[in-house]
């Protein structure tokens, strides 16, 4: 039986949403963030798209936002000139860094103790998170403003990309190791460690280069410019969006057009893998968010899958179960049939 | 040639939203584990707590059962006001909130079939 996609669209941006991470997988699952033009960078629980909070403090829009590994903490750049690191479990801003101009990116080493930083007045940060108040260190040689920062080779490289460029540089000596030069606008970067993979979307291409030498691995065209990609885990496929509004599904190996999906109401920004391959999620000029299956009718998350002996034709539709209370805490899928139908709570006394 | 249409995939629910009243987070300061943490201490077997749980589930056994000796049984109910109606009893729901009876006798005519809620019961009566 056939399967189609059905996407979980997460709402409550009230503007384009421009960036989105994951968090690693932590024993609480796995979380991701998302940056809006609205200015407020909201986190969500990874595997189902549950708003979980807001982080509240920016005055401008919300340009990059990203989770350390344990999703403990999150940060933050914007146009209001300052980066913020949040507590990500209580919502707190814990610092907020000034700039000289707007900010743009923001990365985490895998550590937490460092935050890079980048934005429009060309510049490379580095902050030392436990001493807040020592000035960062800077590194320059970008001639246009920074769109993207990672750390990268365990934190001993970084990797920077402005609107022409992507550059390669050494931490410990803070000097320029290599660049690579294009000729079209870099629209997107995406760092995978396992592999030492560099993920680059311009124009319509989407290439892939090694993080170490910047050598070019491979590149695959879509049919429309793509603003943003991802490489799966298991580099099996890789997903991108774009102008036109839709996301691609590749496969990795042959470059071949799996899959496509219509959904989003204006240009995708962003596309990130979940952390364990099984979904990804595409922030949009529409305001929302969606999470896509990579499998589809996989049973995952939010998705149930229906066997055919359970199939009695009422299933044709996406089943939604009765509105919930706000005390409930997440469900195991198992769970259903214990919503229930009279919302009072019951007070009887036997 | 016409491909079938294909069935989308069923979902749980939609992905929940901001609440609108406040920022979110967790509201002690901590996460929920994804597991269920196993208890690490036990309690002492015949704690005073422990004591009153087992009255309370004993009581609450009797009553389940007195429900089921019901079951098929004229009930005298009295409702609020005064009224008392009579019934054939037929199920409670799962959290005990409503009766399910049949020939429900109304000042107003019989009711085949009738759910009572459970707020409007103060008592009934029956014999067994």
């Amino acid at each position: 039986m056939a399967m189609r996609q059905t996407p979980l669209t997460c709402s409550g941006h009230t503007r384009p949403v421009v960036d989105l991470a994951f968090s690693g997988i932590t024993p609480y699952g796995y979380f991701l963030i998302s940056a809006c033009k609205d200015g407020k960078p909201m986190l969500r629980q990874g595997d189902t798209g549950d708003w979980i909070g807001t982080f509240l403090g920016h005055k401008g829009a919300v340009w990059g936002a990203t989770l350390n590994k344990d999703a403990t903490k999150a940060a933050t750049a914007a146009a209001d000139f300052t980066a913020k690191v949040w507590d990500a479990v209580s919502g707190d801003e814990l610092m907020t860094l000034a700039h000289k101009h707007i900010v743009k990116t923001v990365d985490f080493t895998q550590d937490s103790n460092y935050l890079l930083t980048g934005g429009q007045d060309k510049l490379l940060r580095i902050y030392d998170l436990n001493k807040p108040e020592a000035e960062p260190k800077e590194i320059s040689g970008h001639t246009s403003g920074i769109k993207k920062a990672l750390w990268c080779s365990e934190d001993k490289q970084i990797l920077s990309a402005d609107d022409k460029t992507v550059r390669l540089w050494d931490h410990a000596t803070m000097t320029e190791v290599k660049s690579l030069n294009f000729n079209m606008s870099v629209s997107s970067m995406e760092y995978i460690p396992e592999g030492e993979i560099l993920v680059i979307t311009y124009g319509r291409s989407i290439a892939f280069h090694s993080a170490i030498s910047l050598d070019p691995i491979k590149s695959f065209e879509a049919p429309a410019t793509i603003n943003s990609a991802s490489l799966h885990p298991e580099k099996e496929f890789l997903v991108a969006g774009g102008e036109d509004f839709k996301l691609y599904k590749y496969d990795y190996n042959s470059g071949e057009e799996l899959e496509s999906y219509k959904g989003h109401f204006g240009p995708i920004h962003c596309v990130r893998f979940s952390p364990d391959g099984e979904l990804y999620a595409s922030g949009s000029e529409d305001g929302t968010l969606r999470l896509w299956q990579t499998v589809v009718g996989k049973t995952y998350g939010l998705w149930k899958c229906v066997l055919p002996e359970e199939d009695s034709g009422e299933l044709a539709k996406p089943k939604i179960s009765f509105p919930e209370t706000a005390e409930e805490e997440l469900e195991e899928i198992a769970a259903e049939n214990s919503d229930s139908i009279y919302s009072s709570t019951p007070e009887v006394k036997a | 040639m016409q491909t079938p249409l294909a069935t989308p995939v069923p979902v749980l629910r939609l992905p929940r939203g901001p609440d609108g009243l406040n920022r979110g987070f967790a509201p002690d300061g901590h996460r929920a584990p994804l597991k269920p943490e196993v208890p690490e201490v036990l309690e002492p077997p015949e704690s005073r707590e422990s004591q009153e749980q087992q009255a309370r589930a004993s009581l609450r056994e009797r009553y389940l059962r007195s429900l089921l000796a019901m079951v098929g049984r004229q009930v005298c109910f009295t409702l609020h006001e005064g009224v008392q109606v009579i019934a054939h009893f037929g199920a409670t729901d799962l959290d005990v909130a409503n009766f399910y009876v049949s020939q429900l006798q109304t000042p107003i005519g019989v009711q085949a079939e009738a759910l009572l809620r459970c707020n409007d019961i103060i008592s009934y009566t029956f014999k067994p």
